[in-house]
């Protein structure tokens, strides 16, 4: 890292976060069961553990990630598994009420 | 293929996939054996011995079982009817399951409690944890090849995971198969002693249809009991009826049917008036023991325990706490109960107020100088519960100390999921060690939890603490009304207030309220 110079400041906070040795509280958050802890971005709780540097409104940009499974353990990814989960909400801005669970149902 | 996606996306929902869990095999179907010929045998090999490549080789739990089918349909598009899908459940898990030391330390996953903090060690914590839940793979057996497999099914499935944070800075499939795979190989291995041993002893359904005693605590809302009362129907399912009282007064009544598995998971899906709840409970030696919650909110539930009629047992104590120098009354909760009831030096018995085998309520009188300090609850021979007395609080927890609550509702598919605290009291005992008193009633609020929060309003968007401790989240969308319309997410400090007297005492906890999952298996 230390040849790595923060240039915007989302950087500048993620330097400081190490430096202050917060990490160990951002691993406590993102270990609570089933939610990821991948936080690049991150899906429930960011790289601060917290929720204001998460990509939100996540309608925004949600095809940008659930596309090359960012998060599959939570949001469908559609590369793979699910290639018609936006079938009704081309647009998720708009659209994102027709974005259903996935997990099949018992008829 | 892209049709019969089609069919699984949508408005399906887990409460009705959880419920079949919860369901008889109707025996009309066919029989297992067919469905692995007929069904299975279309990509995986016979090998003999009624054996199948892939399958035959791990262990599972029924939750385990029903992702793998149910990821055969997904992702191979396997036709599969219900019932089918129950009966392959049943089999593969009674005769491919874990023994109950095998699940020890991880049936939180199976009993949906999702608030809780995992710990396994950090290799296993950013290899496989980072995605989903850790316990999700502590809950299968597999040998060295099948861990393979999974290994490269994860990577051909999702190549994006070697490009994200914890995995871009190392050699990732060489990590996962020469380190992982080994080591997951032999932490939860295929062929293990207590497996074979669980085989041989294992009870069966026969011991479970009679009365059982039950105790319970719902956070937020307080303790439980009751009778629940089972019996036997085809193979190893059973009717069931419960009825009992939260300590407020409020019924929980209602039936329904539970199916076990594998000799002691038990698994049931009952109507408490309209609502639908899921048991997923241990049963063994006279004992159920797990998680009964709603099936569609599984974050209200009730931790549970019974005991059955026919073996002398002491649950629960409740409330399980006394403040030296007052009077209250208290109630032991088990099973054939009977004789004096002891609650040790300081503490006297005034009066019993109601005796039956399944409950003794007292009023009882604790001296003002009675020791501080967790001490055991005899009742004639009987002990098995512990009662908290105290003379001051000295610390408050927030339970749970972390949490996640989800946005949800406005029109989309997924249900708020809602945060609900308690405050977990501690005193100090004579040696000034500290002891937990119990949930005591407490005011409660939420704050920001850090200077972003403030700037981000999150407490005014994100959602509303009520005065019973249930943090109700807010809508799911964009909301115009925020900065850059963002979702109504918010990091806060979860804040319960209590008086001692006159000494005000205040507890701590952080609660994320985050988006929404549209993927959610049973295990998380």
């Amino acid at each position: 890292m230390k040849h790595l110079k923060p240039l915007n400041q989302k950087a500048q906070l993620l330097d400081q976060a190490a430096a202050e040795d917060r990490v160990e509280e951002v691993i406590a958050m993102s270990a609570v069961a089933g939610c990821t802890a991948t936080t690049d971005p991150g899906w429930e709780v960011d790289a601060f553990g917290g929720v204001a540097s998460l990509c939100q409104p996540m309608e925004s940009d949600l095809y940008g990630c659930s596309d090359p499974c960012w998060w599959p353990a939570q949001v469908p990814d559609m590369m793979s598994t699910y290639p018609d989960w936006n079938k009704d909400a081309q647009a998720s801005a708009e659209d994102w009420r027709n974005l259903g669970t996935v997990f099949p149902k018992d008829q | 293929m892209m049709t019969r996606l089609r069919d699984y996306v949508g408005a399906a929902s887990l409460a009705a996939a959880l419920a079949s869990l919860a369901q008889p095999a109707l025996a009309a179907g066919r029989t297992a054996e067919q469905v692995l010929g007929e069904t299975c045998a279309a990509c995986h090999m016979k090998e003999g011995d009624g054996q199948f490549s892939r399958i035959s080789h791990q262990r599972k739990t029924p939750e385990g079982w029903l992702m793998s089918i149910a990821r055969m349909q997904v992702m191979h598009g396997v036709q599969i009817d219900d019932a089918d899908r129950r009966t392959l459940v049943k089999y593969l898990a009674d005769r491919q399951g874990l023994a109950p030391s095998e699940t020890e330390g991880v049936r939180y996953a199976m009993e949906r409690r999702l608030n809780t903090v995992e710990q396994f060690d950090e290799q296993t914590t950013q290899m496989c944890a980072r995605c989903h839940s850790g316990a999700r793979v502590a809950l299968q057996r597999r040998p060295v090849k099948e861990w393979e497999h999974l290994v490269n099914f994860h990577l051909g499935q999702w190549p994006s995971l070697e490009f994200q944070a914890q995995s871009r800075d190392r050699d990732w499939l060489p990590t996962a198969l020469n380190e992982v795979v080994p080591k997951l190989a032999s932490q939860y291995p295929l062929d293990n002693p207590a497996w074979s041993d669980w085989q041989k002893a294992r009870p069966t359904a026969a011991a479970l249809p009679g009365q059982w005693s039950f105790s319970g605590h719902l956070p937020a809302k307080g303790d439980l009991r009751g009778v629940m009362t089972v019996s036997a129907g085809e193979g190893d399912s059973f009717k069931v009826s419960v009825d009992g009282q939260y300590a407020d007064g409020t019924p929980l009544k209602g039936s329904g049917s539970a199916i076990l598995y594998n000799g002691y998971e038990w698994r049931g899906n009952l109507k408490i008036g309209e609502v639908a709840m899921r048991q997923v409970f241990s049963a063994l030696n006279g004992e159920m023991r797990g998680r009964m919650f709603e099936t569609e909110h599984d974050e209200r539930g009730l931790d549970f325990v019974a005991a059955k009629a026919g073996t002398p047992r002491l649950l629960a104590v409740q409330p399980a706490y006394l403040k030296a120098g007052s009077e209250a009354e208290l109630t032991l909760v088990g099973s054939d109960l009977s004789g004096q009831p002891d609650f040790g030096p300081g503490v006297e018995v005034v009066k019993v107020l109601e005796q039956s085998p399944e409950r003794v309520r007292v009023k009882v009188r604790a001296s003002a100088d009675a020791a501080a300090g967790s001490r055991a609850v005899a009742l004639g021979e009987l002990k098995g519960a512990n009662l908290a007395v105290y003379g001051s609080v000295s610390e408050v927890k927030v339970v749970p100390a972390f949490s996640i609550a989800r946005i949800g509702d406005n029109g989309g598919s997924t249900p708020k999921v809602q945060g609900r605290f308690d405050a977990e009291a501690w005193g100090q005992d004579a040696a000034g060690k500290a002891f937990r008193i119990g949930y005591l009633p407490a005011q409660w609020s939420v704050a920001a939890f850090n200077e972003q929060a403030v700037e981000d309003e999150d407490v005014k968007y994100a959602g509303t603490m009520q005065a019973d401790g249930v943090f109700v989240p807010g809508d799911a969308g964009p909301n115009p009304a925020r900065k850059m319309s963002t979702n109504n997410a918010g990091n806060l400090k979860v804040i319960a207030e209590l008086k001692d007297g006159d000494q005000p005492l205040k507890g701590e906890g952080q609660l994320i309220v985050t988006v929404q999952r549209w993927n959610n298996p049973p295990l998380p």
